[in-house]
């Protein structure tokens, strides 16, 4: 594959070649084929379509308290895969790529965050899941994030890397537990998934999405 | 016949099995990350010049790889939509939002413009989004991700309780 180069001039370059350039990048990273990267794509996209964990009513909706299923179903995902990928990572068949400890960027930007989720009932993993099943309002959010990518990357050295702050390392939770780093992840393991179970289940309903399917079909006529 | 909707545990299981294949030597050895793809493509759109701004060589190689990802999102939620949930047709206003905030297309829009805004600063001031540091990070038992994580748990259940209006509604 290494020579197949897409030779892009910078001056004229379309959107089109840059999309080219952006694969091209993919290849050389030795992060899993292109193929696999698009298919790890599609089952994530699946996985949140067939949950409906992208809606409003979900999202704004564990906000509002109304809906658990996001905390229920996020708890369970890290629990099981914390456990596996200990092992797996202590087994070599994996490897840790923790973000850095910057205490001033994790808190105003998860406050930034945590408002902007409430009020767009989306993120950047399930907006485009939505945007996918047609809903409009979504992707005038993702034209704003856009925008806000766009100032981020404009303004990153003047502005945001100062506010980010130091880091002050990448440390994970088997670190303060020296000797016992195989039972501090288990138990960190159970613990969440017995959180994901215990959260008490509340689901809150879109009936527009819920006429388009057949009455015996529909999920708020089942007792789960 | 198939079922429309899945059980919230059987998504955890399989967003799990997902995680696991795609941080395994076997998979993609690194982990499932959503927002470092939109400044790229903010780069791509507005054709930025990497030589002066850093951002965008720090951020090429996960940059690329999520905006692959991201095609195959926008191909798996459109083909589930039309084919598994049906719940496939253009909106411009969320049922949800109708009940609890107000009727008005451009109120929401104008929301959702701005929230997708300070969202990208967010997620990208802290280094990672729900994805990054909420699933991938916290699977790793990362102290960054549980600070982001609790943060953003609690600023949700606060800005929700005083942006909605849900007094006495179901």
């Amino acid at each position: 594959m290494a020579d197949v180069i897409f030779v892009v001039d910078d001056s004229n370059a379309t959107v089109i070649d840059r999309v080219f350039q952006m694969v091209e990048n993919v290849i050389h990273q030795d992060h899993g084929s292109v193929a696999l990267v698009f298919l790890i794509g599609v089952i994530f996209g699946g996985i949140i379509q067939y949950t409906r964990v992208d809606k409003f009513e979900k999202i704004a909706g564990f906000a509002m308290l109304k809906d658990t299923i996001i905390p229920k179903m996020l708890f369970l995902t890290v629990g099981l895969t914390s456990i596996g990928l200990y092992f797996m990572i202590d087994a070599g068949q994996a490897h840790y790529h923790v973000k850095p400890i910057i205490l001033q960027g994790l808190i105003i930007g998860g406050i930034l965050f945590g408002i902007s989720m409430a009020i767009l009932g989306k993120c950047p993993g399930t907006g485009p899941v939505s945007i996918a099943e047609g809903r409009i309002d979504v992707l005038v959010g993702a034209i704003g994030g856009l925008f806000g990518g766009l100032v981020f990357t404009l303004y990153y050295d003047d502005i945001f890397k100062p506010l980010m702050g130091e880091s002050l390392g990448k440390n994970i939770l088997t670190d303060f537990f020296k000797g016992n780093e195989d039972m501090t992840a288990i138990i960190f393991g159970v613990v969440v998934i017995l959180i994901a179970i215990a959260i008490p289940k509340r689901e809150l309903f879109d009936e527009a999405d819920l006429c388009q399917l057949p009455e015996d079909k529909r999920p708020n006529k089942k007792e789960d | 016949m198939m079922a429309n909707r899945l059980p919230w545990w059987v998504g955890g299981i399989l967003m799990s099995g997902l995680l696991l294949l795609t941080f395994s030597i076997y998979g993609a050895d690194r982990p499932i990350g959503a927002s470092t793809y939109v400044p790229y493509a903010a780069a791509l759109i507005f054709d930025l010049d990497p030589e002066k701004y850093s951002y965008i060589e720090h951020i090429k190689n996960p940059g690329s790889w999520e905006g692959v990802m991201l095609l195959g999102v926008l191909f798996g939620g459109f083909i589930t939509s039309v084919f598994i949930t049906k719940s496939f047709r253009f909106s411009l206003i969320p049922t949800g939002w109708k009940t609890y905030k107000n009727n008005s297309i451009i109120s929401r829009l104008l929301w959702s413009f701005f929230s997708g805004f300070i969202m990208i600063i967010g997620a990208r001031l802290a280094g990672g989004c729900t994805s990054g540091h909420f699933m991938s990070g916290m699977s790793q038992l990362a102290i960054s991700a549980m600070i982001f994580g609790g943060v953003v748990m609690v600023t949700l259940v606060v800005t929700g309780k005083y942006f909605y209006n849900t007094k006495g509604k179901e």
